[in-house]
């Protein structure tokens, strides 16, 4: 079986997992819905009371939602492992991936599968065909912008769990680094200048998960699109090295792990 | 007076039926399907001052209600009880007072701080005088061994340690009745046989009452005078404890793994049970013979490859009680 | 050797109450990383949500309520609404631990009242997070090269924050409450945030709704929680202090009149058909 249909077969099994419990899906699924939809709210009244910010109106922050939320549901269903990674790897539960004869970085990701990222994509989609003011013939560019955001979320999540292979705490810090990369993809580029700037276009790479793509879609020019593709791969370079180097360390016993 | 008294209690519980899925979510918000599980069905009994008493039985049999109503957190359906001249549900409060309680499985002290500091805040939820529980603090940090890690965070602690500080814990305001539940629970042997030493040698000193529930038999054989067993809501047994041991405990169970397909012993008060090949158990009633000589006679016969000796499981053992009892 | 127990009395409850919210502050302290996230996150929320307000009062739009407020002021607003919010401890999950687990019926056995104990632990724990999180923020106020406001407002910012924030462990506390009767409290939980960015003002002042929605929000504990606090920093004004202290400390009143009567319920409720 190539890599690939390995991967389709965990990740289809994580989600009928998560779907087993129907009850919980759909309050957890519905829950997320009514939590995006009020962070909506609060922004139809931001912008009813302040128009725009910064040359972003209303509809370019609904464009920004709908892409972050696309991402988070994107990852949350298909890669939703990379979520709890740092916890995984700090219990000790690699070892029975390690004894397996595939990669394990793809089954750490194929692990979990999030019930309310399916909330975030129904809203994220209803905000993309509506409010984002969107062409159908966008949907090319979008497919790909939201390509190159997803791979840089989920390859950043990585890298933050990758901490856990060097230090313990990066148990409850992995998730705050997800939470604040998140944080900074809500709000529209605009604001984001001198160390914030520099801030989302590395550490906390919310200019790669949302604001290229935003800029893809509004002004799509070929540097744009380099920018959005190089990017993603460079994220995803770093982020299968640190594993790997991470990896090594664990199997030489250098990790502490098993700390429950 | 006695100190405990109960007299025909009984305590009927009645919950919902959760149903599945959302359409059991929803019908069960609105028409709720109430079933009835009666707990304890009338039982009766006194405790002396001074008295160590275990109070066991197999799970759900309805010794956890008991001791909850005793200690006054569930109210009963009906029947009587009264706890040092107090009704235990509507006298919650005057009785914490005068009670000491040690929950094996839940802690009472503050995790990140030194089981001192939790002392110190419990000085003050029983509004004690600094001085005299400062020595009453001494008298039981000595007894039970505290002082090397009295200081140190309770988290850091290991389980057989943070059982010291609970027990102590419940001890410093000088209760005159003590509720164990599960107190050995987790522990490795050597702290379990401090625990237990502890405890019978305090109640001794200070005459203090002790109830105490426990799965393992050891608790009961080394900290109780007395032993009731409640199955099925009922008390089937109350008895001294040695004459329980005599009748019911006096077993062993010997377990032996060969490399035969199965070992052959015929002895007096040996009795074979039903097991996998390669794997002989044996039931030994130790007033008749003698386990060594059980051992002894299996080795002789070669190729012994692992033995195993053990009390038999409590379940066992009550269950053979209320079968003899019935 | 017995002791002389003195009888209960309001005193007594006082003191243990007391000893409960010096072992609550000493807790937060001992687990000083988890503070020190706590502190992080609120510098981040800032450095994000000063960069949004900053550039939308620069920018002075005519015709939107950003025309006439004066700069880095919405700022300076969500900086203390902020700092009340990620002081308030999560009591919601340790009621909800307690009572789910039936951890808290060995907390019954003790003679004193077990939420007053509970509260007053969480307000321990607050006081720590409201001590950080003051020294971040101003760290973060004096680095950052702003307009200082008047030491007369940080005087109102500190009592009215004090006790919003209590405010916002009552509230809590309310939402955990739920737990006798539901089997998650998250759901009453983030009723109870939203209500807080709605009617609280968490991200803007409620001054700028249209009037009768922010007489009505002035109405509810949750602007008692964040709103008189945030606003002085923008406009001190001695006469809404004194209102906000009136109005915070009728909350204060009310809401722990309300959990008592829910506490009796839900434990009466414990004590006939015991742990759900």
């Amino acid at each position: 079986m190539s890599a690939l249909t390995v991967y389709a077969a965990s990740i289809a099994h994580a989600i009928r997992t998560s779907l087993r419990d129907r009850t919980n899906f759909l309050l957890q699924a519905l829950g997320m819905v009514l939590n995006d939809g009020f962070f909506l709210v609060l922004w139809f009244l931001f912008f009813a009371g302040f128009r725009e910010v910064g040359g972003w109106g209303r509809s370019d922050v609904a464009l920004l939602l709908g892409i972050i939320m696309i991402v988070v549901a994107i990852s949350g269903v298909f890669f939703g492992g990379y979520r709890d990674m740092a916890a995984t790897i700090l219990k000790g539960e690699l070892d029975s991936l390690l004894t397996q004869p595939k990669w394990v970085l793809p089954r750490l990701i194929a692990r979990e599968s999030i019930p309310s990222a399916w909330g975030d994509l129904v809203v994220g989609l209803i905000l993309l065909s509506t409010t984002a003011h969107l062409a159908i013939v966008q949907l090319p560019l979008a497919l790909i912008a939201l390509v190159c955001g997803l791979t840089v979320y989920v390859a950043s999540g990585t890298l933050y769990a990758s901490l856990a292979f060097w230090f313990a705490g990066a148990r409850s810090f992995a998730r705050d680094l997800t939470d604040f990369m998140l944080l900074f993809s809500s709000y529209p580029g605009s604001i984001y200048s001198g160390a914030t700037r520099v801030i989302a276009y590395s550490i906390l790479p919310a200019g790669f998960v949302v604001l290229t793509p935003v800029k893809l879609l509004r002004t799509p020019d070929a540097e744009t699109l380099a920018l959005a593709i190089s990017a993603s791969t460079i994220y995803f370079t770093l982020a299968v090295c640190a594993f790997h180097f991470g990896l090594r360390r664990y199997r030489r016993g250098d990790v502490n792990a098993s700390l429950a | 007076m006695p100190v405990v008294s109960v007299r025909d209690l009984r305590k009927t519980y009645r919950y919902a039926r959760r149903r599945r899925g959302l359409r059991g979510l929803l019908t069960g918000a609105f028409a709720p399907e109430i079933q009835q599980v009666e707990a304890v069905k009338a039982i009766s009994f006194e405790i002396e001052a001074g008295e160590r008493v275990a109070i066991i039985g197999p799970n759900g049999a309805g010794k956890s209600t008991t001791l909850k109503i005793l200690s006054g957190i569930l109210e009963p359906s009906s029947g009587e009880a009264r706890v040092l001249g107090l009704v235990p549900w509507r006298e919650r409060i005057r009785l914490a007072y005068r009670i000491g309680v040690v929950f094996g499985q839940r802690t009472q002290l503050w995790p990140e701080l030194s089981a001192r500091d939790s002392f110190a805040l419990l000085r003050r939820v029983y509004d004690q005088e600094t001085e005299a529980f400062a020595s009453r603090l001494a008298h039981l940090s000595g007894r039970f061994g505290l002082a090397e890690f009295i200081d140190q965070p309770v988290q850091r602690l290991s389980l057989g340690q943070r059982m010291r500080c609970e027990i102590v814990a419940s001890l410093l305001h000088a209760p005159e009745l003590l509720f164990l539940d599960e107190p050995t629970i987790g522990l490795d042997i050597t702290a379990k046989a401090i625990i237990r030493d502890v405890i019978r040698e305090q109640a001794r000193e200070e005459g203090e009452t002790v109830v105490l529930t426990s799965h393992d038999t050891r608790d009961i054989e080394l900290v109780c005078d007395r032993v009731i067993v409640i199955n099925d809501g009922r008390i089937v047994v109350d008895e001294p404890t040695e004459q329980l041991r005599r009748q019911f405990l006096a077993r062993k169970l010997v377990t032996l793994r060969s490399a035969a397909p199965a070992i052959a012993l015929s002895l007096p008060g040996v009795t074979r049970r039903e097991s996998e090949p390669h794997t002989s158990m044996f039931d030994v009633d130790t007033r008749v013979a003698r386990v060594e000589e059980v051992i002894s006679k299996a080795l002789a016969q070669g190729g012994i490859e692992d033995i195993t000796i053990e009390d038999p499981p409590m379940e066992e053992v009550v269950r053979e009680i209320y079968a003899a009892t019935k | 050797m017995r002791f002389m127990r003195r009888r209960s009395d309001f005193p007594r409850t006082a003191d243990a109450a007391l000893a409960a919210f010096g072992i609550g502050l000493r807790q937060a302290f001992a687990a000083w990383p988890v503070l020190m996230g706590r502190a992080l996150f609120y510098l981040v929320v800032m450095a994000i949500l000063a960069a949004l307000w900053d550039k939308v009062t620069a920018a002075h739009l005519p015709g939107t309520l950003a025309a006439h407020l004066p700069e880095g002021a919405l700022t300076l607003y969500v900086g203390v609404t902020e700092w009340i919010t990620l002081s308030v401890s999560a009591i919601h999950l340790r009621l909800e631990d307690d009572i789910r687990s039936g951890a808290l019926e060995p907390q019954l056995l003790r003679p004193k009242p077990y939420l007053a104990q509970r509260i007053s632990e969480s307000l321990g724990g607050a006081a720590a997070r409201l001590i950080v999180l003051a020294i971040a923020g101003i760290a973060l106020l004096v680095l950052s090269g702003r307009p200082q406001p008047p030491l007369l407002a940080f005087m109102y910012v500190a009592v009215l924050g004090v006790l919003g924030c209590a405010i916002g462990v009552l509230l809590f506390t309310f939402a955990g409450l739920s737990a006798f009767w539901i089997r998650r409290v998250l759901p009453p939980y983030l009723i109870v945030q939203k209500l807080t960015f709605l009617l609280g003002g968490l991200f803007a002042p409620i001054s700028l709704y249209p009037r009768w929605l922010f007489r009505f929000a002035l109405a509810t504990p949750f602007a008692a929680h964040t709103f008189f606090a945030g606003v002085q920093i923008i406009a001190p004004s001695e006469r809404f202090f004194f209102f906000g202290i009136g109005l915070e400390v009728l909350w204060i009143i009310a809401l722990s009149a309300l959990i008592a009567l829910l506490w009796r319920r839900g434990l009466a409720r414990l004590l006939r058909e015991g742990s759900p």
